[in-house]
Formats: C-alpha cells, structure tokens, sequence
C-alpha cells in the first residue's frame, strides 16, 4: 500500500498490483522472478524505478574498496599480534593481546565507530566523519571494520603458531642451527597460514555482503547501507538483489579460498595422492 | 626495523589525513536524512523530496510567512460567487531553464499528468475535486473539462462543489509547474546541477529567476542517515544547519557557544493516541473520555519530552486555530485520575486489557510505558506491541489496534487538513482516519466547512466539528512538537517554516 502512497487512487493500486503480478499465484511469481533472473535482471526498485542490478554493480565497488581497506589493516595487525602473543605465551605481551583482541571480539561495531569518529574526527579533525570518496573517507569505517577481524586473526593466529612450535620438525630445525627468522619466516608461517587464510576468506566474504551499520553510521555509499534501506522501505527487489549478489560473492570467495589452499599447502592438493 | 614501519604507518595516516574537506564556496550546506525517492512533482510524497522540489519549482500560488495565500507565478487570481472558478493571471516574465516562457497550456498539462492514471501519482487526490477529474481517470475523457486554458496567460479551475480549502492545496509539491517537453526543467529560484544518490544533491542558483534571486550561490544538500554522524559535521563546520535530534538536545541547550544559536520551530503537527472507535472497548467514548483525564500529559511533555513541543488542546494545531475551543467540561484536557477511575468503575471496566500499537523507536516505546503505567493506576492494564513502521502503519489502516501512537502533519495550512481525513467517516484506514470515528453531526459540520465560502463560516463549523471530537475523544492530543535547528554563526537570515515545502532559501545568506 506504501508504494502508491496512503491516499492512493484505487485504481492505480489496482493496476501496480497487475503489473507486479501481485495478483498471479505464488508459484508462477516465482517462476516470472526466476525467469528474469536468469536473464541478469534483478528487476526495479519498487520506489525509486531504478534498475536494482544497476544499483548494485553502481555500490558494489564502494563495498569492495573498503573490504580491501579493512583487510589491508586486519591481516597485518591481526597476524602480527598473533605471532608476538605466540612466541611470549604467558608473557606480558601475550596477556596485552590476549585482552586486546578480547575487546576487539567483544565491543559492538556501533559503539567503537562512534568512539572512533569523535576521537579521530571531532577532537583531532583527521578525518572527515562521514562521506565516500578517496582515502580519507575510507579509513575510519576501515578502521572499525578492521576490529573484530583483526582481533579474530590475532587469536586464530596465537592458537596456530602455539601448536606448531610444539611440533618436532621445529626442534629438527633449530638443531640444524637455523636462525629464528627463517624458522619462523619458513617453517612457522608457511604451516599456520591455512587457518589463517580460512579466516581471511570468512571475514572478506562477509564484508563484501557489506557492512551495513559501519556503512550507515559513516555515511558510505556501499552494497550494506543500500540492503538495509531496502529492508526498511520493504523494497523487496532490492533485497532480494541485494542477498543474491551476497550470495554469489560469498561463494565465489570461499572458492578462491579453496584455491589457494592448493598453492599454499602442497598437502591439500586435489592431485596428492597420485605421487 | 620495527620502528621503520612504524613511521611508515604514521607516514601514511599524516599523508591521508589533515586535508580540510573541500567546500563550494558560497553555497550553504544542509543535511539530508534519506535520499529523496523522487524529484518529480507529481510523484513525491517524502519530506526530503519536497524540501528540495520548493527550491527547484513553482506553482500558481504558494505560502508566505505568516501562512498566507500569496503570488508565485500566479500574478492576481479572483474566485467566483459560488466558489466554483478559480481564474489565474500568469505574470508573463516566467520562464523554464530551457528559455521556453510558462504558459497557461503548461499548467494544464501538469496537473493532468498527477491525475493520469500512468503517471501512478500518489497525489491525485490533491485534484480530485475538479470538475471532469473522474471521467478523465476513467478514460471517458481526453481531458480534464475542469482545467481551462482562457488563453496563454490566463487559467482557470472548476471544481464539482465548492471547497474552501482548494487554493491552499494548491501550494503543494503535486501543483507545480514543468514544461511537457522535458519534465526536469523547472522555473525555480535554484537548478539541480548534481545528485549522487545516497551521497548529495548540489543545487545552483537560477541567475534568470523570474523573482528576486537567491543570496547564496547555491545549496549542497548531504545525506547522512546517522544522527550523531551528522551533529559532528556541523559541529566541525561541514554542515551549516542542522535539526537537532533529541538525543542532542540538551547537549546543544547547555553549551554556551551553542545555545544562542538554537532557533526554534513550531511545526503544523498533532502527536496524538488513537483509540479504535469502532470496537470495544473503545467504542464508549465516556471510557475514552477517562483515558483522556488518566494521563498527565504536560507533566510528560515537561520531563520526558524536554519541553520540545506545545500541549495540545485538540486536534487541531494552534497555530491554525482561530476559534477559542469551549469545553463544557472544562477540566476534560486536565489530568485528573480520581476522576478517571471512578468513571472507569462505574462503567463496570476496572481492570480491562487493551493492546496498544507503537513502532521499535526507542522513544516511542519508553513514552508507551509511561502511559501504560498512567493508565494502569486508572484501571485499565495494557499490552504494548512493538512493530516495525511497514507492519505498523498496516495493522493500523486494518483496525487491528485497540490504541496506538502516532501523529499528523500538514499537508497544506488548513484546519481542514486536521478534520476531514483524520475524523470524517469517509476515510478510515489510510486515508488518515484510524481511529474509525463515526459521528453524523461532526462529518456533517467538517463537510459544511468545506463549503463555504467565508472564512468565519467555516471556522465556525470546524469549532463545532472540533469540540465534538475533543468531547468524544478518539484522540488524546498530547502535543504539537516543536523542531529545533541549530545554525552556524556565519550564516544569517535562515528561517524556519511550520511547512517544509515553504522554504524557497531566498532568505538565507552567507556572511563574508
């Protein structure tokens, strides 16, 4: 009824309805909205008659951007925190990290954008607090984005590296006398980087769903924002749009996921057990 | 080599920070909640929509300040004895921004383009009274007997019966003008030069405006849905005015810097509690009577409300109500819960239980507890039910509630506007009346408002009208909120209207 307004013509509801197909039966509704599909359209915004896939493919690229920006901050900070909390398990360090990273699974991505935009916005005016545009609109909603995937990795990795220096291949190595570096850098890396790997894919899959309350709270005009103004307005080809292409880009990524265990991990590969 | 990637990172952040955000110079900046669903007249029904519209377009006739009828392109106009004709004067200077001089032709072809069924216009009502809008609508017709081109620059309305309200309806966004040949050239005193969706609108000053041209090169308008995200822009000088959300308020109120520079609008708006007339156990207006005198709502309005509203006396806000409301039972609008419950005994309805409606908002749901607490010590124990604003406003165009909360804005200054879709029989539901409140005499005396011509007639008839409905109460009137705004010390000469679509930003300036 929103659609056509609250004091609408009965007629123009009536001829919204047809055209809709509102009053064909649900089965054949289902079967028009797959037919249309499957031809690449995603049908029009009920409210605004915009094309949806044009809508999308149009955010789609903001969402991109700054799951790359929030993944560029996590995997570095996250793996590093990791490690350090790894190799001084017990320590100082590993207690800093292991209550950082507990914070970071725990705050609520509301709360920490709010205390980040008044932080670096109003009281250092670094950063413009809202908007989308080059770099300096994206790092705030990197930033926070970056958090809970950032405090995941630094967990997933500690965990990782803590069994694998348990492993005799590493007492194998320091008894040939190599160095720290290259036992970390070569035989510690190289075995945690599967969970790790796995993490990043789950965490990247679900950013580019988008990320619908960082995105709203700083104003980015990306895929998560648009959804949840769909959701609101009950525009359901956007949302139907809007899950599906979240659908598609999810198992895409997990595919590249699985990929990449092949080049990372000789052990995972499909041809092993022919040699 | 630590420290190396540390002054990298910093190195990094210094490079993207620190670079003010770039400003248009001259041109003041607003914020937008939402991004307008349309810019078409004939299509827009939401607030962002028909802010901006004011600014790019022009109707026959528009608002002044003091809520008055005056000139837009509509030079003089005269209306008939019998309130049938409205004859229009076009002033001859007007033109579209593509050069082509507004005619009376156009008008005609703009006002059926909103009753043309194909254009899926929500507005046609604001039409529906003109002599041949059916026929039209049905197909019987080519065209809308009613609409009269006299010749190019004089047009002329007729309305089926006479309707008082007729020319003020005509200030709104569905009455504005645009040339058939391309419908996103407008006559206003400001062009839409850009809109990114969900991002801003840039609007840039009409150098051949036919009146006096705005002060300000133009207006950036900037979607930010987030409250708080948009009170740091202003507060770091992004944004220059800003509708202070609650949660703000007395934030803003007690900084000294600030405080002065809060204005204040008394806004054409009712926030009411509805009780479902059609049913028990609200159909016995002596108990919605009770519920009226149950609850205190000044004591709300001072405390909960932080004073941003006026109380309400009725229905009717009091900016349009130029009668004085005499109540027989004049301690009716007083809270009194002595009173309240003996009446709720004697009509043997202690301890009812009633369902109220109320969207999630966090602040209608925490008012909602306060009047469930009210109304609980008078007798009557309710259930509030939360639901999302889609399924809210459903149920209650279906009567499903037995009370609910919600408001009314005006769509034009009438009292009318505040009697007839909210209480006429004729528009249960979604045309406004969800109370479903049925009283002949009041339909009888909001329809003979409608009709006549003079003004103290009418106002007569809707005093009447309003009484009734304030002695049946199937509303408790709370209040008439106030909106406050914040604006920035170099801007000068903002005004605030009580209807959105009123402002033109003709009088705002910037100071050097």
């Amino acid at each position: 009824m929103s659609l056509a307004g609250e004091r609408a013509h009965p007629e123009i509801i009536e001829n919204i309805k047809k055209e809709m197909g509102i009053d064909k039966g649900f089965i054949r509704q289902y079967a028009g909205y797959l037919k249309l599909l499957l031809q690449g359209n995603f049908g029009t915004s009920y409210y605004t008659n915009r094309d949806v896939l044009k809508d999308i493919t149009a955010k789609f690229p903001n969402t991109i951007v700054l799951a790359f920006a929030a993944m560029l901050i996590a995997v570095p900070a996250g793996t590093a925190l990791g490690f350090m909390a790894a190799y001084r398990k017990d320590g100082f360090i590993d207690k800093c990290v292991n209550a950082v990273s507990l914070a970071g699974l725990s705050i609520p991505v509301f709360w920490s954008a709010i205390m980040i935009m008044l932080l670096l916005s109003l009281k250092l005016k670094l950063f413009p607090p809202s908007g989308t545009g080059d770099a300096r609109f994206l790092v705030l909603p990197a930033l926070v984005l970056s958090i809970p995937a950032a405090a995941t990795l630094a967990r997933i990795t500690r965990i990782t590296v803590l069994d694998i220096l348990r492993m005799p291949y590493i007492n194998t190595a320091k008894a040939k006398g190599l160095s720290s570096l290259n036992i970390s850098a070569v035989h510690v890396l190289k075995n945690a980087i599967i969970p790790i790997v796995t993490i990043i894919g789950l965490d990247f899959g679900s950013y580019l769903n988008g990320a619908v309350v960082t995105e709203t709270i700083f104003g980015w005009d990306g895929l998560g924002r648009f959804t949840m103004d769909g959701i609101i307005k009950r525009d359901y080809p956007v949302i139907l749009g809007c899950v599906i292409t979240g659908t598609v880009v999810f198992v895409l990524v997990n595919l590249i996921t699985d990929i990449a265990y092949h080049f990372l991990d000789p052990r995972i590969r499909l041809d092993a057990g022919k040699n | 080599m630590g420290n190396k990637a540390i002054s990298v990172v910093i190195t990094i952040f210094l490079l993207v920070s620190c670079s003010p955000s770039s400003r248009l110079e001259g041109y003041v900046y607003y914020r937008l909640n939402a991004n307008p669903t349309t810019l078409d007249p004939a299509l827009i029904t939401d607030v962002s929509g028909a802010s901006i519209a004011a600014k790019l377009f022009n109707g026959l006739v528009r608002l002044n300040a003091g809520l008055e009828i005056v000139s837009d392109i509509a030079e003089k106009w005269e209306m008939s004895k019998d309130g049938l004709r409205y004859r229009f004067y076009l002033k001859k200077g007007v033109s579209f921004i593509n050069g082509r001089k507004v005619k009376s032709q156009d008008f005609k072809y703009s006002f059926e383009r909103v009753l043309n069924l194909k254009t899926k216009s929500p507005n046609t009502w604001v039409f529906d009274k003109v002599e041949g809008a059916k026929e039209f609508q049905k197909g019987t017709a080519h065209e809308v007997k009613g609409f009269k081109v006299i010749d190019g620059y004089t047009f002329e309305i007729r309305l089926k019966r006479p309707f008082s309200p007729f020319l003020s309806m005509l200030t709104m966004t569905p009455a504005y003008v645009i040339p058939k040949e391309d419908i996103d050239k407008s006559t206003g005193p400001f062009i839409l030069k850009k809109w990114l969706h969900n991002r801003e609108l840039i609007l840039e000053r009409n150098e051949n405006y036919f009146g006096d041209k705005a002060k300000i090169k133009g207006i950036v308008y900037k979607i930010i849905p987030e409250d708080l995200t948009a009170v740091t822009e202003f507060e770091l000088g992004n944004i220059d005015v800003i509708s202070l959300p609650a949660s703000a308020y007395s934030k803003f109120r007690k900084d000294e810097k600030w405080n002065k520079l809060i204005i204040s609008m008394e806004g054409l708006n009712t926030y009411y509690l509805g009780m479902n007339s059609s049913r028990p156990p609200f159909d016995n207006a002596t108990l919605r009577r009770a519920v009226s005198y149950a609850i205190d709502r000044k004591k709300i309005l001072k405390t909960f409300y932080e004073n941003r509203g006026r109380p309400a006396q009725g229905p009717v806000p009091d900016l349009l109500r130029k009668w004085k409301i005499e109540d027989n039972d004049r301690e009716g609008s007083e809270y009194d819960p002595l009173k309240a419950k003996a009446i709720i005994n004697r009509e043997g309805l202690s301890g009812i239980k009633v369902k109220m409606y109320v969207t999630a908002d966090q602040d209608v749901v925490d008012l909602a507890e306060i009047i469930q607490s009210y109304l609980s010590s008078a007798g009557i124990a309710v259930d509030i039910k939360q639901l999302e604003w889609s399924a809210y406003k459903e149920a209650l165009n279906k009567g499903e509630a037995d009370m609910f909360w919600l408001s009314w804005w005006a769509d034009y200054p009438d009292p009318e506007n505040f009697l007839f879709p909210l209480f006429h029989s004729s528009n249960f539901g979604p045309a406004g009346n969800r109370t479903r409140y049925a009283n002949k005499k009041a339909d009888s005396l909001i329809e003979q408002g409608q009709y006549a011509l003079n003004e103290k007639d009418r106002n007569g008839f809707y005093k009447k009208a309003e009484e009734i409905i304030i002695k049946e109460s199937p509303w408790v009137s709370f209040w008439h909120r106030t909106d406050f705004l914040v604006i920035r010390p170099r801007i000068k000469g903002y005004r605030v209207y009580p209807i959105y679509t009123m402002d033109k930003g003709m009088d705002v300036r910037i100071e050097r």
